[in-house]
C-alpha cells in the first residue's frame, strides 16, 4: 500500500522497524511498500514482535472509531446537485452557440448591405428624407417668404 | 504513477452522464464523508463538507485532467480544504488560538459501547495537521505519498506528523502499558 520514501528494500534495524511502526501501526500493508519484506522479516524477531504488539494495541483502540454509513438521504441531495453544474455547462455551450448564430447572421447583413450599395443607385439624400422639418408634402418649415410678417 | 481508475468516471460526469453521477457518488461519498468526519468531530458539518465537496467535483469534471495528483488525492485535498476553513471559522468564533502543544492527558476510560467516542474525543485533542496524517493514512489506507500530496508536504514530513499524532494518541488512550 504505502511506497518507500527511499525506493530502495533495505535491511531493516530495529531503530527502522520500530519508527515505521510508530507512524504506520502495526499491519504491515500499511507500511511503505518497498520496504515491506525487510520488515515482514524482522517482524519474525522478538524484537520485532514486541514492537508491533505494541503498535497493535493502539490501533485496536482505534479501529472502535467508526462513521456511519451515509443516508440516502445524502446521497440523493448530493446527486440532485449534480444536474445543476451539468445542465448550466450545456446552457453555457447553448449560448455560445446562439451566440456563434448570430454572429453569422450579422456578417449576412452587413455583406448584403455592402452589396446593394455598390450595386443600385444613388437614392434621395437621407438628410432630405430625414428632415426633422419635412412631411411627405414638402418641406414645412418656416416659409422664407413669411420672415418679414 | 499508473492510470487513474476514476479517470474514466470523471470523464463520463462530465459528458453529463446521469449513470456515472451515481457511480461516483457510490464510491467516493463513503471517503469523503469518513475523512471529514473524523476532521471536524461533527457530522452535521461533515455532510456539508461531503455536499461542498461533490459540487466541486461536478463543476470541475468536465476539465478534469490526470497531472500529479490522482483524482482520489484532488477530492481528498478539496475536501481538507473546506475542513479546515470550517476549523478556522470555529476558532474565529471561540477566539481560542488552537493549541500548538496537544493535551495529552489521558482521556477517562470509556464505558462498554462508548469507545469510538473516545477516540473521536482524542482525535479532535491533537493538532490538526497531525489529525490530517493520521486520517489520511490510517483510515483512508492512502499510501505515504499519496497521503503527503494530499497535505503538500514532503513524505518524511508526513512520517514525522503521523509519528508524533500517534504518540499522542498513545499517551491519551492507552496510558504508559509497557508491553508484558
Amino acid at each position: 500500500m504505502a511506497e518507500n520514501r527511499k525506493g530502495t528494500d533495505k535491511p531493516m534495524d530495529a531503530r527502522r522497524f520500530a519508527a515505521l511502526a510508530d507512524a504506520y501501526g502495526s499491519a504491515l500493508h500499511r507500511w511503505p511498500q518497498a520496504e515491506q519484506a525487510a520488515a515482514t522479516l524482522f517482524a519474525e524477531s522478538e524484537e520485532g514482535r514486541a514492537i508491533l504488539r505494541r503498535a497493535a494495541r493502539l490501533d485496536a483502540i482505534l479501529d472502535r472509531h467508526h462513521v456511519e454509513v451515509p443516508s440516502r438521504t445524502l446521497h440523493g441531495e448530493i446527486v440532485a446537485k449534480a444536474g445543476v453544474p451539468l445542465r448550466q455547462g450545456r446552457h453555457r455551450r447553448l449560448w455560445w452557440l446562439g451566440f456563434g448564430l448570430a454572429g453569422v447572421g450579422l456578417a449576412g447583413a452587413v455583406a448584403g448591405l455592402a452589396l446593394v450599395t455598390v450595386v443600385t443607385p444613388d437614392a434621395p439624400s437621407d438628410h432630405y428624407v430625414m428632415d426633422a422639418n419635412a412631411t411627405s408634402f414638402g418641406d414645412a418649415g418656416p416659409d422664407a417668404d413669411t420672415e418679414d410678417l | 504513477m499508473g492510470a487513474d481508475p476514476d479517470e474514466e468516471l470523471v470523464r463520463r460526469i462530465g459528458a453529463g452522464d446521469q449513470a456515472a453521477v451515481q457511480a461516483m457518488v457510490a464510491r467516493k461519498l463513503p471517503r469523503v464523508l469518513s475523512l471529514a468526519t473524523r476532521m471536524l468531530g461533527d457530522a452535521a458539518e461533515a455532510e456539508d463538507v461531503a455536499q461542498e465537496t461533490f459540487v466541486r467535483i461536478w463543476r470541475h469534471a468536465s476539465g478534469w485532467r490526470q497531472g500529479r495528483a490522482r483524482f482520489d488525492t484532488w477530492i481528498h485535498r478539496v475536501a481538507l480544504n473546506l475542513c479546515y476553513d470550517r476549523l478556522r471559522r470555529r476558532r474565529e468564533w471561540t477566539t481560542d488560538e488552537l493549541p500548538e502543544v496537544p493535551d495529552e492527558a489521558p482521556l477517562p476510560d470509556a464505558v462498554a459501547g462508548d469507545e469510538g467516542r473516545r477516540v473521536q474525543q482524542a482525535l479532535q485533542r491533537i493538532a490538526p495537521r497531525q489529525r490530517e496524517a493520521i486520517v489520511l493514512v490510517y483510515y483512508q489506507e492512502m499510501s505515504n505519498i499519496e497521503a503527503a500530496n494530499a497535505m503538500q508536504v514532503s513524505v518524511d514530513a508526513l512520517e514525522s506528523l503521523v509519528a508524533r499524532g500517534r504518540r499522542a494518541l498513545q499517551a491519551m488512550l492507552v496510558g504508559d502499558e509497557r508491553d508484558d
